[in-house]
């Protein structure tokens, strides 16, 4: 017998096993909108004259908050940033641009070979850190800069719930309990040169906003990074994933427990003192030798990547 | 009775013989559902929904690796 929504007893498109549910299209809509709001309204994430800028990458949970914030009302303009990954960039590049201009939202482009000397293939590995660990670090840092001279009030990522669950396992797998103090739905701006972090998606599972872009006709770059194969957070993803099947809501319970129970007591390991970088004048932890200047790990991490690698030339894509 | 199955990402296609709902070519696949969507003209099945000779779906893998 085929599977009935929850709400209004239509043929069903989606089962959402950890709520013990499953919505028709239009209740999927209803479901999605619903948990934003919530999460939006609970952790104060958006106000309704901010100016938010969405950090896009034309994947699924990216292009599904810029859409869904639309919706909302917000002001909400769109950041893309190239990475230079070859053919995978361009095309992401492309997708973040039609859903703009199909909407006629706002969408700011930048470039880390034009503007910082480097892309992301050829610096894996020569800075010390992954492809991935260069990516994470240049996107923090280049959303965060651009929101300041842009004027944005927040920065919105389309992190999700298994984002947060496999990052949070992660940590706690470490018992780094620095990172995990850091760790919440939203970051607010504590001293001039941060701007205000927030993830709207953190209720929603990736499968929930990759079924909204399909159910919305909202095109998305389905090929994984071609850098990303086999990295951690993947392998992580896949451990819980098999956990989650045997007992649907363990990710839910395992972050939205740490969120409500266990992150207020580890605020107090967050003892991270901030400094303002002595090189390009962005926030960074001040270093533990008082005699020494603060200079932020990406200006560390570009410094050494630009002594390493040939000239780049700006990328297109 | 014969469904051909689109797997991306990456992207490969398979022929499955003799699976009657998706749950079944599921599992025939060694997929998780949970990680997984299934599209059939443009529309999401659930694990219950019937398949029929001859159907092309996609299983697109909903799992990203890198943040947003």
């Amino acid at each position: 017998m085929a599977m009935r929504c929850k709400r209004c007893r239509a043929a069903a498109v989606i089962e959402v096993r950890r709520h013990n549910a499953a919505f028709c299209r239009d209740c999927f809509f209803h479901y999605v909108g619903q948990q934003v709001t919530r999460a939006i309204a609970k952790h104060r994430m958006l106000g309704p004259a901010d100016r938010v800028l969405v950090a896009v990458s034309g994947g699924k949970d990216s292009l599904a908050l810029w859409d869904l914030l639309l919706e909302l009302g917000y002001r909400a303009d769109g950041l893309y940033l190239s990475l230079g990954i070859g053919a995978y960039s361009e095309r992401s590049r492309r997708v973040c641009e039609e859903f703009a201009a199909a909407r006629g939202a706002t969408l700011v482009v930048h470039d880390l070979a034009g503007e910082h000397g480097y892309a992301i293939p050829e610096a894996a590995g020569k800075g010390g850190r992954s492809s991935c660990g260069v990516c994470g670090l240049s996107k923090r840092y280049v959303f965060n800069r651009a929101a300041l001279d842009g004027g944005y009030d927040v920065v919105a990522t389309g992190h999700n719930l298994d984002d947060e669950a496999a990052v949070l396992f992660a940590n706690t797998l470490r018992w780094d309990t620095g990172s995990m103090a850091r760790q919440f739905p939203v970051l607010e701006a504590t001293r001039p040169g941060l701007v205000k972090k927030v993830k709207p998606l953190y209720r929603l599972a990736e499968r929930e906003t990759a079924a909204y872009c399909v159910l919305k006709g909202i095109d998305y770059v389905v090929e994984e990074c071609p850098l990303v194969a086999g990295n951690t957070q993947m392998r992580h993803k896949e451990t819980l994933n098999r956990m989650e099947e045997e007992s649907p809501g363990t990710k839910h319970n395992f972050l939205f427990g740490y969120l409500d129970r266990a992150a207020e007591l580890l605020r107090v390991a967050d003892d991270a003192e901030l400094a303002e970088c002595a090189r390009c004048g962005m926030t960074t932890q001040a270093p533990e030798d008082p005699a020494e200047a603060p200079v932020c790990a990406f200006c560390r991490s570009k410094a050494r990547l630009v002594r390493t690698l040939p000239v780049v030339e700006a990328s297109t894509g | 009775m014969l469904v051909t199955a689109r797997l991306r990402p990456p992207d490969r296609t398979v022929e499955v013989a003799d699976v009657r709902r998706v749950g079944d070519l599921l599992a025939r696949l060694e997929v998780l559902p949970g990680a997984v969507l299934v599209i059939r003209e443009g529309t999401l099945l659930t694990s219950q929904d019937e398949l029929r000779d001859g159907d092309r779906v996609e299983v697109r893998f909903a799992i990203s690796g890198g943040g947003p």
